[in-house]
């Protein structure tokens, strides 16, 4: 009965991530006839460039969601540890070297608090994670070093561990492709994408850690009565959400060279859209990591795509709406399936 | 040295001529070259190849004022049929920002008219773009990377002659309040820190009694006044780093029935704020005229994208700063129908 349940969801997951991959390809060519310049190395570099860091973001989303959860603090989170970067670069004069762990370890434990939240103090997901997106961003005025210190508001980061996240490999001239065609440069904070998505991806799928969370998310009661640390779980799911925030943070600091205030602000939205559109259900329990990482980058090829055409921005938020309840709509189709074919299997059973 | 500037010179050219050729070229049913060494500067000859500049203004967010400049910049070069002109929205993003100059570089793109959120974090974009050949100038909000041209209001000035205007008002002493934009935009401190000096200078005995944050907006401006005044109830003035603020702090003076015994200010010189002046309501704001900013802007635009100059060529920046008026009672009417946005 449970190992019938996990089949059929790894199922349901394949058929969406195919799915998936087949509307980002047709979108894609869609793009290539119809918009000028789509189909050149450079748009691929904007979009591997732009858009990496929003893929993380919705990866580390899609944990607090796999276990019925939200998360709506991590923009603020961003925007906190953007600027503790800052701080600690431009105030406190720290090398990067010390900074990057700082800054990951700062970003696990504003996430880390939000999983407290919700476990300890027993708050609804979207309450807690709204009520710390307002405190995290209040938080990044209060310590900002822009305000702190005049002057530092024209000053840019230049300390190269941080800003070496900016740069750009000629993967295309290494393995000689670039002498047949005109090859993308690959953006450092792509290969880092990559990683986070193995990294997790295996975390998710060969991992004890990663079977508590399927198993938490599906049905929490279930899971505790098996054994499960479900708080622990929960906890580390918003502390994760939290670490790939901060990843997001250092990427878009080395990429403007500095942290804004209002640095991140709104991007949770685009997470959880990227993280739905990937497949991941919000009733928990179902998704992977190649979903959310793709939805992010349709959203960029969108974007990219219709503002090449000239297609007013307001039409483009419309289009990544319309995508967005489509997403919602084939996720309910599969889990209305689901459902049947569970009852069907429960009744055959009995 | 000399043989690199005339290859850079070259690719430039190059760059350009195809751009644009490939986003209009295609359809005019023309792909020529031009004859790169033979042009002179400030001369079009796109016209001959039928090619077209791509021009875009990258705007902060959808307000007055980035309507009014794209409105004067269209005014200029919508007539030369040589140029493509169109108006995007950074959203109030660094991210969107940054994304729309990247993409209007692959676009090969002539020149970008840029109002940068940040000036630290558009800086990496302007020098992509300057690699590129493609010429930056900015609105408003200077960058810290140099690039061809930079067009603002005079904020601090402009400041400091409101606070003179406001001081002669009330008489030369009193309490002030400032409603102000959030922290962390050059624009905030210029207009705030050319008010306080301004005060000092020309008026030292009035007293900044409070700062505090409306985001720009006309009702939040209402409710954070409504606490300033409760705990200021002698108020003398009120000083709105734009005029939306201003026109929030007219709200609660009428309701209150305050209407001149506050001196209220603003800044910019939008229409409804002009219209309160003479109404008698707002006492006065620094006018500038935008649609002209962006006129002034526009021309530059031209000469860069069809003269040929080289985006890297400056050595130094120009900047130009807007004339402005203190507009009260008084002088309001002289400012004309067109001239109001």
């Amino acid at each position: 009965m449970a190992s019938f349940f996990r089949i059929s969801a790894i199922v349901n997951m394949r058929s969406a991530s195919a799915a998936l991959a087949l509307f980002f390809a047709a979108t894609i060519v869609f793009f290539c006839v119809s918009a000028p310049r789509f189909a050149t190395a450079s748009t691929v570099e904007n979009l591997m460039s732009g858009f990496s860091f929003v893929a993380i973001l919705a990866m580390g989303q899609a944990f607090p969601i796999l276990v019925r959860g939200i998360d709506l603090s991590i923009g603020a989170i961003v925007g906190l540890v953007g600027m503790i970067v800052f701080d600690l670069s431009l105030i406190g004069q720290l090398p990067g070297y010390l900074i990057l762990p700082l800054a990951l370890l700062a970003g696990a434990l504003a996430g880390a608090v939000n999983g407290v939240l919700v476990v300890h103090l027993r708050l609804q997901p979207f309450i807690a994670t709204l009520a710390t997106l307002a405190a995290y961003r209040g938080l990044t005025y209060a310590i900002s070093g822009r305000q702190l210190v005049p002057g530092l508001t024209t000053t840019p980061i230049r300390d190269p561990w941080l800003t070496g996240i900016e740069t750009y490999f000629d993967v295309g001239g290494w393995l000689g492709l670039s002498r047949l065609v005109n090859m993308p440069w690959v953006p450092l904070s792509f290969v880092i994408m990559l990683a986070v998505f193995v990294v997790l991806q295996v975390l998710l799928t060969s991992t004890r850690f990663g079977r508590d969370i399927y198993a938490t998310g599906g049905n929490h009661e279930a899971a505790r009565l098996a054994g499960i640390r479900v708080n622990n779980v929960i906890i580390a799911a918003y502390a994760l959400a939290g670490l790939c925030a901060a990843i997001a943070a250092l990427i878009m600091v080395a990429r403007f060279t500095t942290a804004t205030e209002a640095l991140g602000a709104g991007m949770e939205l685009t997470a959880i859209a990227a993280a739905v559109i990937g497949g991941v259900s919000l009733a928990g329990g179902v998704g992977a990591m190649f979903g959310p990482a793709l939805g992010a980058f349709l959203l960029g090829a969108i974007l990219i795509g219709l503002t090449l055409q000239g297609v007013p921005q307001f039409v483009q938020q419309i289009i990544t709406g319309a995508i967005l309840l489509a997403a919602v709509g084939y996720d309910r189709l599969l889990s209305v399936r689901r459902q049947r074919r569970l009852t069907a299997a429960s009744t055959a059973a009995t | 040295m000399q043989e690199e500037k005339t290859n850079d010179r070259r690719n430039f050219l190059k760059t350009i001529a195809l751009g644009s050729a490939a986003v209009a070229g295609v359809g005019a049913g023309m792909f020529s070259a031009p004859g790169d060494r033979s042009l002179a500067i400030g001369v079009p000859r796109a016209r001959a190849e039928g090619t077209r500049y791509k021009t875009a203004f990258i705007q902060w967010q959808p307000h007055t004022v980035p309507a009014a400049w794209s409105k004067g910049i269209e005014e200029v070069l919508g007539p030369q049929q040589v140029i493509d002109y169109e108006l995007l929205d950074g959203q109030n993003k660094v991210e969107v920002q940054v994304s729309l100059v990247e993409t209007l570089i692959s676009q090969g793109a002539a020149v970008i008219f840029l109002q940068p959120i940040d000036s630290v974090a558009l800086a990496p974009s302007i020098a992509k773009a300057k690699r590129a050949g493609i010429s930056v100038i900015t609105l408003n909000i200077d960058a810290t990377e140099p690039h061809a041209s930079h067009v603002e209001m005079n904020h601090y000035y402009g400041a400091m002659d409101i606070a003179k205007a406001m001081g002669d008002a009330m008489g030369g002493k009193g309490k002030v309040a400032i409603l102000n934009a959030p922290p962390g935009i050059i624009i905030r401190d210029q207009r705030t820190n050319g008010f306080v000096d301004g005060l000092k200078k020309h008026h030292p005995d009035i007293q900044v009694v409070a700062d505090q944050v409306a985001d720009w907006d006309r009702k939040k401006a209402q409710d954070v006044l409504n606490t300033i005044l409760a705990a200021n109830p002698d108020l003398g003035g009120v000083y709105g780093v734009n005029d939306s603020m201003a026109l929030g702090a007219v709200d609660v003076a009428k309701e209150k029935g305050l209407l001149g015994k506050i001196a209220i200010f603003g800044n910019d010189g939008e229409t409804a704020a002009l219209e309160s002046i003479e109404a008698g309501e707002l006492t006065g704001t620094q006018y500038t005229d935008v649609y002209q900013q962006g006129r002034l802007a526009a021309p530059a635009a031209t000469v860069l994208a069809t003269g040929g100059v080289e985006a890297g060529a400056f050595a130094q920046q120009s900047r130009l700063l807007m004339p402005y008026v203190i507009a009260t009672k008084a002088n309001v009417g002289s400012i004309q129908p067109s001239q109001r946005w």
